[in-house]
């Protein structure tokens, strides 16, 4: 009688962790070693009295990590992104004298919003609305808010800033709403990615480590789909673009998530049956070790 | 720890998962059943997209009742010639099944209708148990034999063609309904991701009249050919099977199993039954609420090439 009441105990424990598990989900810290970031020539990083009026400046970046393996143990990623400032006329790090803004976009993809309503009672998906090419991932890191240095038109023709991000509406969908619904889907995707990480924007993220040496650090989520990405860095001096710079960055899948994945959409049905075999076992082989045990 | 799931595209805690198998297997070792209808809504509710939810649950069904099949199997409570009729008919459900979700992902209308589906039979399924061992445990209180087996009676079941003769159920019926039985179970181990014992039990037990002690046996011997050939079709037309997520569940499932059943020993029947309906109504009840109470997002966002 006792043990029934303890078996009832643990059952009632079974089941409330079994539905609290997922609220347990913790993304975990990102922990990929990076490789130091390469040392810049000494003579443009220290010394040099700043010179007179002359040389425009131009800006030169690099990114820490040009591939990103994912494999098994794959929990996102980190990239630092960092560069100097060549003829760089600015006093000190902390000067403030020019703003640089760090972009790091995916792969502009199709994507489908959709938008539930009320139908005889239910919450159902009834409108869709979709986008030709909105990119997988956008990140922008800068020395201070956009906003403060740089005016709207120049952020938009450049695409900085979570305001300006490409979303290129199919023409399909395009014609059956109105400007307002369109508006509204734009801003559900822009919250929608922010919410997964996958659109995000550090205000202070750039930070000048000498006259002309800045950095960012820039974290790519697990969900961040796999492919190429871009890095583009822009200098700002009193809101006028002085330079840019571009470099790529490319998620792979790697070692045995790659194997599996190309398995399981080049050799479907084999695949499928693999599953199963393992399935198999894995019951029979339970079943024989706990009979042993048991008995 | 976390781990990369391949498919699904997230990155997920190894524990979170395997505590998931285990406390799944726990409950369905306790009450013999296959747990599917807990793996998936547990699954979508960690953020699993819900067709790879439902084709990686067909790969944990597998595992979990290819054991149970096969101790049936040398107690003598499988009806073999039953179960292949059954399994005719699921194999017919299961790829009608399939195609239902692969139409549904496209139109974009697969989650709300899984939720639908899960609240419908959950909610049936849940009140009819939750009545029946009410009364069973009513009656034992009272004093009384709790009776199941009426004796046989001839319906209108018995005038349909192509009768065969099924020896160990001692039966001698058509079999047009195990084969529609089958298909109807098939169909909904494709669609979500669940054994069907629930059906396909009190089917056998109160329309065909088999005996109680083929009656698992035999529904477990169907379980595992409907849901092997789900989990192949699932792969092979929809790529919605995650390998590596299906593996942390059966590993945590089997285990769970096991202790579940040693457990369930310890139960009274009426009692176990009451418990499993109480679970049953419970993820009923979370599925239906998401459906009716105004979402905080009215939007999702969802790739165009037939992603989930």
């Amino acid at each position: 009688m006792r043990r029934a009441r303890f078996i009832r105990l643990a059952l009632v424990a079974a089941l409330a962790s079994a539905m609290t598990l997922p609220l347990l989900y913790e993304p975990a810290a990102v922990a990929q070693t990076l490789p130091k970031a390469k040392r810049i020539k000494p003579g443009l990083a220290t010394g040099q009295p700043p010179p007179a009026p002359g040389p425009a400046e131009r800006i030169e970046a690099d990114v820490s990590t040009r591939t990103i393996a994912i494999t098994s143990g794959y929990s996102g990623a980190e990239i630092l992104v960092f560069g100097t400032i060549e003829n760089s006329r600015q006093p000190s790090a902390e000067s403030g004298f020019y703003d640089v803004v760090v972009v790091v976009e995916g792969a502009p993809e199709p994507l489908m919003v959709r938008k539930k309503g009320r139908v005889a009672g239910l919450w159902v998906n009834s409108k869709t609305f979709n986008f030709n090419a909105v990119p997988s991932y956008y990140a922008v890191a800068s020395t201070r808010p956009l906003e403060e240095f740089a005016d709207v038109a120049a952020l938009e023709e450049n695409g900085i800033g979570l305001d300006a991000v490409r979303m290129a509406a199919s023409a399909g969908s395009a014609v059956r709403v109105s400007s307002e619904d369109l508006i509204a889907y734009k801003d559900a995707v822009s919250r929608l990615k922010q919410a997964a990480r996958l659109f995000q924007r550090d205000d202070y993220g750039v930070i000048f480590t000498g006259r002309s040496l800045f950095r960012a650090t820039i974290a790519l989520p697990a969900t961040v789909p796999v492919g190429p990405l871009t890095a583009r860095v822009y200098l700002f001096k009193d809101g006028k673009l002085l330079s840019r710079f571009q470099s790529r960055v490319v998620l792979e899948r790697e070692g045995i998530e790659r194997w599996l994945y190309a398995f399981a959409l080049d050799r479907p049905f084999l695949y499928g049956i693999v599953t199963v075999l393992l399935a198999l076992t894995t019951g029979v082989v339970a079943s024989a070790v706990f009979r042993r045990r048991g008995a | 720890m976390n781990i990369y799931l391949p498919i699904a595209e997230m990155s997920e805690s190894v524990l979170v998962l395997l505590g998931m198998g285990a406390a799944v297997g726990f409950i369905s070792g306790l009450f013999g059943v296959g747990g599917g209808f807990l793996i998936t809504p547990l699954l979508i509710f960690t953020g699993v997209p819900s067709a790879v939810a439902v084709g990686t649950s067909t790969a944990q069904l597998v595992a979990s009742s290819v054991s149970g099949a096969i101790a049936q199997y040398n107690r003598k409570n499988v009806d073999i010639k039953l179960g292949v009729v059954l399994v005719g008919g699921g194999l017919l459900g299961t790829v009608i099944g399939v195609e239902i979700v692969r139409i549904l992902r496209q139109a974009g209308q697969f989650d709300v209708f899984i939720a639908l589906c899960y609240v419908l039979f959950l909610g049936v399924i849940g009140m009819l148990m939750l009545i029946e061992s009410v009364q069973a445990v009513w009656k034992t209180r009272a004093g009384q034999q709790p009776s199941v087996r009426r004796p046989g009676e001839h319906s209108w079941l018995h005038g349909l063609p192509f009768k065969m003769r099924f020896n160990r159920s001692k039966l001698y019926i058509s079999a047009v309904p195990p084969f529609l039985i089958g298909a109807f179970v098939g169909f909904l181990a494709a669609i979500m991701g669940v054994g069907g014992g629930f059906v396909m039990v009190p089917a056998l037990i109160y329309l065909l009249r088999v005996p109680t002690n083929v009656v698992v046996g035999t529904s477990l011997f169907q379980t595992v050919f409907v849901a092997a050939a789900a989990t192949i079709l699932h792969a092979g037309t929809i790529a919605s099977v995650d390998i590596v997520l299906a593996a942390v569940l059966m590993f945590g499932g089997v285990v769970g199993a096991q202790f579940g059943a040693s457990a369930g020993s310890q139960l009274k029947g009426e009692q176990l039954r009451l418990l499993l309906a109480a679970i049953v109504l419970l993820v009923c009840l979370r599925l239906g609420w998401d459906l009716v109470v105004t979402p905080k997002e009215l939007y999702t966002l969802a790739q165009s090439a037939g992603g989930a």
